[in-house]
């Protein structure tokens, strides 16, 4: 009875999911409400977590809560902690959930609501998920072990030191495109700018509240933090309203971009508790919090989708967002929300170390990405409720959105200067035009969603006011991903060269540390102006190179899992890691191919340096030397990634075939001295 | 036995303490009560805690 219960519940769940699906694809030129998304969302991560999720853990895996996890073998009240999951999930999601999910999706609506959306449902479920999971899992069994130190024992020294190497350069691309996703959304927005500015004396003033005034009353402090920084938003609609505090922090993209810069070295060269800790303390509280109202918002209005399912953009390229077919670029230009190689980081870092028994790695580790998918779908729903007209308006440049005019008018995505001049008044801004990457563009619809869900609760409509709140939100958590990828840059830099001369590797030695620093910052600035002074916005370059060594790291850690997997004597479930990574393999190798060799000019690194030659244009030589720059960078992730494939084939070819023994390098089994049930 | 201390406790201190975990706070009194259940002395004052804590945290990154 209780089986043909569950089949009921499950069978309708999976009938809801389908129905969802299907309304959402069979739509064509009626809109649709973004009840049907979260429906079809829901659905599939429900039937996915109960079925896949059980099968990976039970089967593939074989968790067993009777062997001692690191956090019960090696506690030390510190870092190793055995703790509750569902605080462990919080954790979790908030060291995993950044701008990425956010923004990807936002910038993928260029195809209409639709193929992002599948890719976001099944990707996270048959692949992001499992990664992560299977990270999880792999590091738990191996002491909190990093993804690089397993690649290196698991499959050899050589794929160990590779990715390494490729962590470090994703690392700057990935800085680079945060960044310029920040000085997009401030530049000439004093507003904005007063806000953020206004976030670095707040982190300062709780770093000493907590480190040295009241040391450890992190909960002081950040209540402290959270009351200054709702004055500095209120605060900045007086500065933008002040002709002359206003023109104090009007900025253009190249002075933000040097601000930035400015700020990343000094970041990674203070200490830990005096800027990164508190500002991530905020971010956390801020991140959780706004996500959870903007699901209740969704909830409560669920507002209509004024974007297409598919727009032309899809299968003829031209989008002005970023040049590129559906095929590969959908896949690449959303990945954190579906899959993402930085997961894999994070899962290997902390979350290990603190599972109090080896089940809970399911809900938290493949839970956890799903929750991160569903952010994305709010992300989508956000992008996809502005009118079509504005989204590109806001999202391109002059030159790409020239460039695209025709197929804009004939799609009738039009708007008119006049509308987008009273939207940037509603939103508090000069103007909202060529605002690219993604942040403003879901800035305003996350305005319009909360605006209508206190508009329904009987409130103010205060358009301007969540305009710069949800700005703020992005920005701010952006930041700490910069603050803290410095750093962590700034150290492995110092490792590779500590091998050469040892006394570089000295963390605390400071001429070693603004040494490392200024490296880092250099890389990540430099690709970050790059992008701020390109014609086409820089997102249209950098997007790309970022998701496709996102993608890239994640096939790195599903080769160590696939190889770990084998090794265990589970080859004949291989194919949950091998798959995701032959699609993810499959899909960045024909991206970097197209961005590197393709003959359009928008599309093709080379074929833009090309178009370039002879040109007048005093940056013409600039551009080239970037196009070319680019060119290597794609080049490089590709060769790097191919290196790791063919070892790690290798491998696993010598283990299958018996020429080689399996040894893995798990662990000793301990029992567990939890009772069952504790 | 982890759980049974954890209740006992009023609930602010455990509301507080699992905000302090979400967020990755360091969380003194957990390891007091961790060295009291090890049977050893705390081998760090509140203050080398903290600054331990730190220092430590500066090492992982944020994901994108």
């Amino acid at each position: 009875m209780k089986r043909f219960g569950a089949v009921l519940v499950w069978g309708g769940i999976s009938a809801l999911g389908a129905a969802a699906f299907g309304v959402l694809a069979l739509s064509r030129g009626e809109t649709v409400n973004a009840a049907w998304l979260l429906t079809a969302a829901v659905c599939s991560y429900a039937v996915g977590y109960r079925f896949y999720s059980k099968f990976l853990a039970s089967r593939v895996f074989g968790l067993d809560d009777r062997r001692a996890t690191p956090a019960e073998r090696c506690n030390n009240g510190r870092d190793f902690v055995p703790t509750n999951r569902w605080v462990l999930y919080g954790h979790h999601f908030a060291a995993i959930a950044g701008a990425g999910p956010l923004v990807g999706p936002v910038l993928a609506a260029q195809f209409g609501f639709l193929p992002g959306t599948l890719w976001l449902v099944i990707g996270v479920v048959l692949g992001g998920a499992v990664q992560d999971f299977v990270m999880l899992f792999c590091s738990l069994r191996r002491d909190g072990k990093s993804l690089g130190q397993m690649a290196k024992e698991e499959v050899n020294p050589a794929a160990g030191a590779t990715a390494m190497l490729a962590v470090l350069f994703i690392m700057i691309i990935l800085l680079a495109v945060l960044a310029l996703i920040v000085v997009n959304a401030l530049k000439a927005s004093p507003w904005g700018l007063f806000t953020i500015a206004c976030t670095i004396p707040i982190a300062l003033l709780m770093g000493w509240w907590m480190k040295s005034w009241r040391p450890g009353k992190v909960g002081e402090a950040s209540a402290v933090g959270a009351v200054l920084l709702i004055a500095a938003l209120v605060g900045g609609g007086y500065v933008a309203g002040s002709p002359r505090l206003a023109a104090a922090f009007t900025h253009g993209g190249t002075a933000i971009t040097w601000m930035m810069v400015g700020y990343g070295f000094v970041a990674s060269v203070l200490p830990v508790w005096m800027l990164l800790a508190p500002r991530d303390y905020l971010s956390t509280f801020l991140k959780i919090a706004t996500i959870l109202v903007l699901a209740v918002a969704i909830l409560v209005i669920l507002p209509p989708l004024k974007m297409p399912a598919f727009t032309s953009f899809a299968s003829v390229g031209t989008g002005p967002v970023f040049a590129g077919k559906l095929f590969p670029f959908a896949f690449i230009t959303i990945a954190c929300g579906a899959i993402s190689g930085f997961h894999a980081l994070v899962s290997s870092g902390t979350t290990p170390k603190m599972i109090a028994r080896e089940s809970d790695a399911r809900f938290i580790g493949y839970g956890g990405m799903l929750m991160e998918s569903f952010v994305g779908v709010m992300a989508m729903i956000a992008a996809c409720t502005l009118d079509p007209g504005v989204y590109f308006a806001m999202n391109t440049t002059p030159a790409a959105l020239a460039q695209a005019s025709q197929a804009l008018s004939q799609a009738g995505f039009v708007v008119t200067p006049e509308a987008m001049q009273a939207l940037a008044a509603r939103m508090g801004e000069t103007t909202l035009v060529a605002r690219s990457g993604g942040a403003p563009s879901l800035a305003v619809g996350m305005a319009q969603i909360f605006a209508g869900a206190t508009s329904a609760l009987g409130g103010k409509t205060l358009d301007a006011l969540w305009y710069h709140f949800a700005i703020m939100f992005e920005a701010l958590f952006i930041l700490t991903t910069i603050d803290a990828g410095t750093r962590v840059g700034r150290f492995m830099l110092q490792e590779i060269v500590g091998h050469i001369w040892p006394r570089f590797a000295e963390t605390s030695w400071y001429p070693s540390v603004i040494a490392s620093s200024g490296v880092i910052v250099a890389g990540w600035g430099y690709f970050l102006y790059q992008g701020v002074v390109d014609p086409l916005g820089g997102i249209n370059s950098l997007w790309p190179l970022f998701g496709i060594s996102n993608q890239l790291l994640a096939a790195v850690a599903l080769c160590v899992g696939t190889t770990i997997l084998i090794k265990m004597g589970r080859g004949r479930f291989a194919w949950v890691t091998a798959a995701p990574l032959a699609w993810l393999v499959t899909v960045t190798m024909t991206a970097g191919w197209q961005k590197v060799f393709s003959a359009d000019p928008r599309l093709g690194f080379l074929a833009h340096a090309a178009s370039l030659a002879g040109s007048t244009d005093p940056n013409a030589a600039r551009l080239i030397f970037n196009d070319r720059l680019n060119t290597f960078v794609a080049l490089l992730f590709m060769t790097v990634v191919t290196i790791l494939i063919v070892t790690s084939v290798r491998e696993w070819w010598l283990v299958l075939s018996r020429r080689k023994a399996a040894v893995v390098h798990e662990a000793p089994y301990v029992e567990t001295g939890y009772a069952t049930g504790d | 036995m982890r759980r049974e201390t954890e209740r006992a406790l009023p609930f602010p201190t455990r509301l507080a303490r699992v905000v302090r975990r979400i967020i990755g706070a360091p969380d003194y009194q957990a390891y007091l009560e961790h060295c009291r259940a090890a049977g050893h002395p705390p081998r760090l004052t509140e203050r080398e805690y903290v600054k331990e804590f730190f220092d430590s945290k500066g090492t992982v990154g944020r994901c994108c």
